[in-house]
């Protein structure tokens, strides 16, 4: 982390870190996706607020899926 | 899709491919064009923002046109922003190829390159590489869905309302 200047020098990241990174992903996904297709703007926070949760818990049940098939299967 | 006839009045019909060329230019502009300010706003910073937090993160070399052609693909499709870290990638390749007494970086192997990028501390590794093109590609492509989007609404500019898919399903 030491090294890191913005826009120049990459991050230090953990690999235990990076899941973190994926809900900020999941957000600018959702507000892009839903500022199109909302008629009214003013809907698009709610919109934007459901298409994150089915998004983080569609992840959430792959991951699930994932772990528990590496864990008893493989 | 969002609704092809905005407030403001408009003499001439807009043309799809300004709205294109806008759109890819700048994330956001093609809205702009077609008179959807805010959406235009909203769009602009959304992408603006992805985009460059992953640069950020990942540094200069998050746009690597010759060893992640993919990526690199997909990151071009944000238009200005990809392109200035275009700009930015080709002055270290043409600055590393200067150290090594070659005219071209191509010519560099690839141990080559990685040394020296690494000597310079911006060689972009696992994990972070996937993360940084992660976030950069993904406001590229998120900007093609927006060209779409503009395209579309200049072509449907005056033949009414178009409902996005399941719109009256939740009111």
């Amino acid at each position: 982390m030491s090294d890191w200047t913005i826009f120049v020098n990459p991050m230090t990241l953990r690999l235990d870190n990076i899941l973190w990174l994926l809900p900020p992903l999941c957000l600018s996904v959702a507000i892009v996706y839903k500022t199109i297709r909302t008629p009214r703007l003013a809907r698009v926070p709610m919109e934007v607020f459901l298409l994150l949760v089915y998004m983080s818990g569609g992840l959430l049940a792959l991951g699930i899926v994932l772990w528990a098939i590496q864990e008893f299967w493989l | 899709m969002s609704d092809p006839q905005p407030t403001r009045n408009r003499r001439r019909p807009p043309s799809p491919l300004v709205a294109m060329a806008l759109a890819w230019l700048l994330p956001g502009v093609g809205h702009v064009y077609l008179g959807q300010y805010l959406r235009g706003a909203v769009l602009f910073v959304t992408i603006a923002g992805t985009f460059w937090a992953g640069v950020a993160m990942g540094g200069v070399m998050t746009v690597d046109s010759v060893n992640e052609r993919w990526w690199f693909t997909a990151q071009m499709l944000s238009g200005a922003h990809g392109l200035v870290s275009r700009y930015r990638e080709q002055r270290v390749w043409n600055s590393l190829a200067t150290q090594a007494g070659s005219r071209r970086a191509g010519v560099l192997t690839e141990d080559v390159r990685q040394a020296l990028l690494s000597e310079r501390k911006i060689a972009l590794v696992y994990p972070m590489d996937t993360v940084a093109r992660a976030y950069s590609g993904v406001a590229g492509l998120l900007n093609l869905m927006c060209i779409f989007d503009a395209v579309i609404l200049a072509m449907l500019w005056g033949k009414g309302t178009v409902e996005p898919a399941g719109a009256g399903r939740r009111q």
